[in-house]
């Protein structure tokens, strides 16, 4: 980018002002008040728009310091610039009433927009906050701010600047730090996809386990009902045989041969009919009828007691009461009782194999599942990103530092004759020079050669960070200059072929230059 | 049972893993019924590393129909059913895993006319089979189970029935069962897909000109042209808009996707984007990650990163 013209038709103390600019050094010579930082506020204000501030800070603004002498309400200007082989010219009114921004190219025609943005496009790179800081010295500022660190870290990853290929993705910069933020967002949202799986997946296991601890209930219930059973079915048996033992000793031989169930053998019927029979034979009459009659009723008298046992079975009182405080499964038959053992065996068989197949599915839940490893890619990719970005982004800044500190130090050395060779630029750019081998703090230099050194780095950093050649600006930066590194800082910016304006009260630099042969452009304020 | 009658099949092998777990009692009951209906088929089953015989399982104690016929034993012995004048060879698992090659040295005996062997597993931990040395053993048909995938060349005489559905999403391709003849000295067998639906493997690719609604649209066509009958794991493939992210939960129209993974990539052109930006912190860190496989994290680091730093400039 060069500056052409200059054209202040309203501002400060200038009306219908054009100041015309040559490529290579301009000497903008003038004494003092005659509106030298005038001229340099015109240039920032036309590039960067001038706002007026809001109360009490309002009263010493450029705004209001450079508020037209006369008639104020007319208080414009216009620049012509050039940049990319195009020439274009930016108009401004700055008064409040007829507050305007154009932006036209003039090869075409085109009116741009500077609300848009489109002037940023046109000059690149170049901001209020790094115009600034590297190519526009004023007065006794010329030590960079804070600021020029801190663009500075962000440029690092940008390496438009380290290149000179012309940028390929557009006028996007790339931002570490967003990216960085948007890369930990993803892993965030992935973390918690990741958890609620896992939550699920414990959920499924929860309900499994649930469904297993019932059936082990039931086990365990079926198990105690099983030995209950067993138990009551084994006192059953030991009762019997106890009883069995007790029958045994009141039995008769008679009863040995009687059928069970019988009550009377029916061979003891006919026992007794042949004994009253043969009685009634046998003995002589009349006394047969009588032992026959006698017999009778003693065989008739057994056989009733016979069939008495049977029905004497009915229930005496006590043996009521005994049945009613027996408990209930006792009255149960015992064949029920063995059919319900076999039936509570085979549901405890059941239960417990369902409880296995629970378990072993409860194991295979346990692997690791596809699920999980592809969230584990997906997050150890994210982490990767982060982390790659982070190293890469280290070793560019600090490729990017040794080559702003190789520029500085190389300017520097040609400005002080080689005096200085080395600056070393520390953290948040604190700079100290290299003197003799011995590191000396920039606090404890000279103001020329502090004033050298940041001038330095300014052109340093200018060249670093802007792909773009812009115009240097410097308002009376020489003053602290001997003439040796004066002449020197001259024809270094000679040999840049770069636009220069100079801005001063004096004439050592038109006769420096004049010593030195450089062609150059002056125009007296 | 049902193509066994219609076919009036001589005999049904199963070979193992009837049952994923351990059967309970109700179950087998069901099982006993459902071969109550065969008209003309003898059954031979043994028992898998699923339905591995434990000592308390209801197998050993279950009483099949006469026409059943479940091999207990742990080494290789033989069912004969002389009116097919036919002897079966086999085992049953009784534990979860048998790592010797049990059927390597388990030749028939020569006991009837035709023999076959039911086998199970032919992974390292299922016992291992080599398939040569199983055809030198001389079986008239070797029944193979355990591998859910379907395994039938022509001319062997070895068959692996697969499952007859597909029981896992990663059972893709054809399920059914194997129909198979011996005659004198002549096996043929045939694998025949009966299984109601199919697991479908899916890669659907996107361009990127592709949208959401287009996308959606496309895996609609596919499944259609597939069958919808069948269930689909589909893996969206190449390159999208680095602007859209699809949206996944939106994809699935007939209720068939088990599983949809979205593996596209932005489709930015990495080595040109690497050759603009070659000294810069995307072109560095493009440089350090482009030369991975497309499975890697760094592939996946690769992209994301370039997203990231794109996508906030």
């Amino acid at each position: 980018m060069e500056i052409r013209e200059l054209t202040l038709h309203n501002f400060g103390k200038f009306t219908g002002k054009t100041i015309r600019l040559e490529n290579g050094i301009n000497i903008l010579y003038g004494e003092n008040e005659s509106g030298k930082t005038t001229l340099h506020t015109f240039i920032k204000g036309m590039l960067f728009g001038m706002e007026r501030g809001r109360g009490r800070a309002s009263v010493y603004d450029s705004f209001s310091i450079y508020e037209p002498w006369e008639n104020p309400n007319y208080y414009s200007g216009s620049l012509r610039f050039e940049s990319g082989g195009k020439t274009f010219r930016i108009d401004r009114n700055f008064d409040k009433y007829t507050k305007k921004a154009e932006l036209i190219c003039e090869d075409d025609g085109e009116q741009l927009s500077v609300a848009d943005g489109d002037l940023a496009v046109v000059i690149g790179e170049l901001n209020a906050g790094n115009y600034d800081n590297t190519i526009s010295i004023g007065q006794l500022k010329v030590e960079t701010g804070k600021y020029l660190a801190s663009e500075f870290k962000n440029h690092a990853v940008d390496g438009s600047s380290l290149t000179d290929t012309v940028c390929p993705h557009g006028n996007g910069e790339i931002n570490l730090e967003k990216a960085l933020e948007r890369l930990k967002e993803k892993k965030k949202i992935l973390e918690r996809e990741m958890k609620d799986s896992l939550l699920q997946k414990q959920a499924r296991r929860e309900r499994m386990e649930q469904e297993a601890s019932y059936i082990w209930r039931d086990v365990h219930r079926l198990e105690e009902e099983y030995v209950r059973i067993t138990e009551e079915i084994h006192h059953r048996r030991e009762k019997e045989l106890v009883q069995e033992r007790e029958n045994a000793e009141n039995k008769l031989v008679i009863d040995e041969l009687r059928p069970d169930k019988w009550r009377i053998h029916p061979v003891e019927i006919i026992v007794f009919i042949g004994i009253i029979v043969l009685a009634f034979i046998l003995i002589a009459k009349p006394w047969n009828y009588l032992v026959s009659i006698i017999l009778f009723l003693v065989c008739g008298i057994y056989v009733w007691n016979r069939m008495k046992v049977g029905k004497q079975q009915e229930k005496t009182p006590p043996e009521i009461i005994l049945e009613e405080i027996t408990p209930e499964e006792e009255k149960i038959p015992k064949e029920k009782l063995l059919w319900e053992q076999s039936h509570v065996k085979e549901e405890l068989k059941e239960k417990k194999t369902q409880y296995g197949n629970l378990q072993e599915q409860l194991t295979e839940l346990d692997e690791i599942s596809d699920d999980y490893r592809e969230y584990d890619k997906r997050r150890s990719a994210l982490l990767l990103a982060m982390d790659r970005l982070n190293e890469l982004s280290i070793q560019l800044q600090k490729r990017l530092e040794e080559r702003l500190n190789g520029r500085t130090s190389e300017i520097l050395a040609y400005i002080t004759d080689y005096r200085y060779t080395k600056v070393l630029l520390e953290e948040g750019l604190h700079l100290s020079v290299l003197k003799d081998g011995r590191r000396v703090p920039m606090e404890q230099l000279s103001r020329g050669a502090a004033e050298q050194i940041y001038f330095a780095l300014r052109m340093a950093a200018s060249e670093v960070l802007h792909q773009e050649e812009y115009p240097v600006i410097l308002d009376d930066t020489f003053a602290y200059y001997d003439d040796v590194r004066l002449k020197n800082t001259l024809r270094w910016l000679e040999e840049q072929k770069k636009q220069v304006l100079v801005f001063t009260c004096q004439k050592r630099e038109v006769r420096i230059l004049d010593e030195l042969k450089i062609a150059y452009h002056k125009i007296d304020v | 049972m049902r193509i066994c009658n219609e076919e009036k099949a001589d005999l049904l092998l199963i070979a193992g893993d009837l049952f994923h777990r351990q059967p309970l009692l109700g179950e087998l009951k069901e099982v006993s019924f459902l071969f109550g209906t065969l008209e003309h088929t003898q059954v031979v089953m043994i028992a898998g590393n699923h339905d591995y015989l434990k000592r308390d399982s209801y197998y050993w104690t279950f009483e099949w129909p006469q026409h059943v016929h479940m091999i207990l034993g742990s080494q290789i012995s033989c069912v004969e059913i002389p009116e097919l004048s036919l002897a079966v060879y086999g085992l049953s698992y009784h534990s979860r895993e048998i790592t010797e090659s049990l059927y390597d040295q388990a030749a028939p005996k020569k006991r009837q006319r035709y023999e076959i062997l039911l086998g199970h597993g032919g992974d390292e931990k299922h016992i291992p089979i080599k398939k040569d040395k199983l055809n030198a053993q001389g079986y008239d048909y070797a029944a193979l189970g355990h591998i859910h995938k379907p395994w039938c060349e022509n001319g062997s005489r070895i068959a692996y029935s697969g499952a007859l559905e597909p029981i896992d999403k990663n059972d893709t391709g054809a399920h059914g069962y194997i129909l198979g003849e011996i005659m004198d000295n002549r096996c043929h067998l045939q694998f025949i897909p009966y299984a109601a639906r199919e697991y479908m493997h899916l890669e659907v690719t996107a361009d990127k000109n592709m949208t959401g609604h287009a996308l959606k649209a496309q895996i609609k066509r596919e499944i259609e042209n597939r069958g919808i009958q069948n269930i689909y794991k589909i893996v969206i493939k190449g390159f999208r808009d680095p602007d859209i992210l699809f949206d996944l939960t939106d994809m699935d129209a007939y209720g068939n996707i088990i599983e949809l993974t979205d593996d596209t990539k932005p489709a930015y052109d990495f080595a040109k984007l690497l050759s603009q930006n070659k000294d810069d912190l995307l072109g560095r860190y493009i440089e350090s990650l482009i030369d991975y496989d497309e499975d890697s994290i760094e592939y996946l680091a690769l992209c994301e990163g370039v997203q990231a730093l794109m996508e906030t400039r």
